[in-house]
């Protein structure tokens, strides 16, 4: 009999701990890939950030014009509650005529508050414009060189070495191309000093015929780009 | 890829059939070796307190005659009596007869005794390490099962990637990532298995050697009445 209650709390025990570690393992684990999703949203927020500074400053000064009149009302209240012992009519015209005026301050410079935030989140705009401009330049930038990678690992596979080739040589290309991706012309922009070279650099980017990569890009980033693009070239990784 | 949900849950039911098979068996394992180590520290813990009771009544200048009665009767109540007090009960009830038959030779009756309480304490000493066996060869084995699972998810792993052209590592650690929570479920399984093992092994032994000095003892005390007579 004890043995057997014994082995009965024993699995509820055991079951205890499993159930235990199970959720815990459950629980914790979904904040953790929540956390990591997150932070390519949080490098882009830094630049969003200039706009809530201003905002509150903004803010502040048209909250806190309502709340001075408020006073001065509940003190001109009073005050004429005094007068209006002695002449009522007289302070209750003065009152109103106070009050019209304090409404109409009011009025006034809340349209001053409304028109300074409206430029200031126009101002706001323009600048987030020039920011996301900027950030599209980086990234055309970015594409553009990984293109301009792919054009020059194409041209040191097909170029052949001359036996006058030396690794301190350079030669600057022009490469003119078609939408499709074809070379249709080869000049050379600044020689190496050796002739050999830079025909045989040349006739690598002829050789390469076609850069089939270039049919997948932008129109407007080929026009700008790739219609002529200049290609330096040196055979750096060779052991001469 | 991003959206892909890596939870726990949702790579434990996106991991071939295999790998959740070797899961399951783990995960069972390690329920049964919590059921065999809450049970055995208990059991333990109770035998020995008993054994320490029951010495101290022993050690108090009781009638031997009136605990052998007190102990039978208990164990009539009950059904069984464990521990220490089977020793005794054994070893007594033995000397008794023996001793009450005429011209009994004193040595005759020390050896019987002996045996008698001989074979109480191997019997309890087998209850003592029931399950153990189960506890240390879940220690041993449950790693071993967790890399299996883990070698043939990541092998099925890297078979997807050799199919596909451009390989990224998004592409093999979802399923690097599902294959490795066997090996880390075969160590949660191991690990207490392994303590619990060791510690427990430890518990029997010292218990075992308690009940065999008792046993000495108690057999001197017999000795001495048999050869006074």
């Amino acid at each position: 009999m004890g043995n057997f209650l014994s082995y009965a709390m024993a699995v509820l025990v055991s079951i205890a701990v499993h159930v235990l570690v199970v959720g815990a393992l459950l629980i914790n684990w979904q904040p953790e890939t929540e956390h990591v999703m997150m932070q390519p949203q949080f490098i882009e927020a830094t630049l969003v950030e200039l706009a809530p500074k201003k905002k509150p400053q903004e803010k502040k000064p048209a909250a806190k014009t309502p709340a001075k009149p408020k006073v001065d009302l509940a003190k001109k209240k009073r005050e004429a509650d005094k007068r209006r012992a002695a002449q009522k009519k007289k302070a209750a015209a003065l009152k109103k005529k106070q009050e019209q005026a304090l409404k109409a301050k009011e009025l006034e410079e809340k349209r001053a508050a409304e028109a300074e935030r409206r430029h200031i989140e126009t101002e706001f705009a323009e600048t987030l414009a020039e920011e996301q401009a900027q950030i599209n330049a980086q990234e055309d930038d970015r594409i553009a060189n990984s293109y301009r990678q792919l054009i020059q690992q194409r041209l040191s596979e097909n170029w052949s070495r001359p036996p006058s080739a030396r690794r301190d040589m350079e030669t600057v290309i022009q490469i003119r191309l078609v939408p499709t991706g074809r070379v249709v012309g080869v000049t050379v922009l600044k020689s190496s000093g050796d002739i050999a070279f830079d025909r045989s650099v040349e006739q690598a980017a002829f050789k390469a015929e076609q850069f089939l990569e270039l049919k997948q890009m932008a129109p407007d980033m080929f026009e700008r780009r790739f219609r002529r693009v200049d290609v330096a070239f040196s055979p750096q990784d060779l052991r001469l | 890829m991003n959206d892909e949900n890596l939870s726990i849950l949702a790579l434990i039911t996106n991991a071939s059939v295999l790998v959740q098979l070797v899961m399951g068996t783990l995960f069972l394992m390690s329920v049964l070796s919590w059921i065999m180590i809450v049970q055995r520290a208990v059991f333990l813990n109770t035998a020995q307190r008993s054994f320490r009771e029951f010495e101290d009544i022993f050690w108090s200048g009781v009638d031997l005659n009136n605990l052998y009665d007190e102990i039978t009767e208990q164990a009539q109540e009950d059904g069984a009596v464990d521990g220490i007090e089977n020793v005794f009960r054994a070893g007594f009830r033995e000397f008794n007869r023996l001793a009450q038959t005429d011209k009994a030779d004193p040595d005759a009756v020390m050896e019987g005794t002996d045996r008698a309480m001989r074979v109480a304490l191997s019997r309890e000493e087998e209850k003592l390490s029931t399950n153990l066996p189960f506890l240390a060869s879940v220690a041993s084995v449950s790693p071993y099962i967790g890399l299996f699972g883990t070698v043939w998810g990541i092998m099925n792993s890297f078979r997807g990637l050799a199919m596909v052209q451009q390989a990224t590592l998004a592409t093999v650690a979802p399923g690097i990532s599902e294959a490795l929570i066997a090996t880390a479920m075969g160590l949660f399984a191991a690990i207490p298995a392994v303590i619990a093992y060791n510690r427990y092994a430890a518990q029997v032994e010292v218990i075992n050697g308690n009940y065999e000095t008792f046993s000495d003892e108690f057999s001197s005390i017999l000795h001495r009445q048999v050869h006074s007579r």
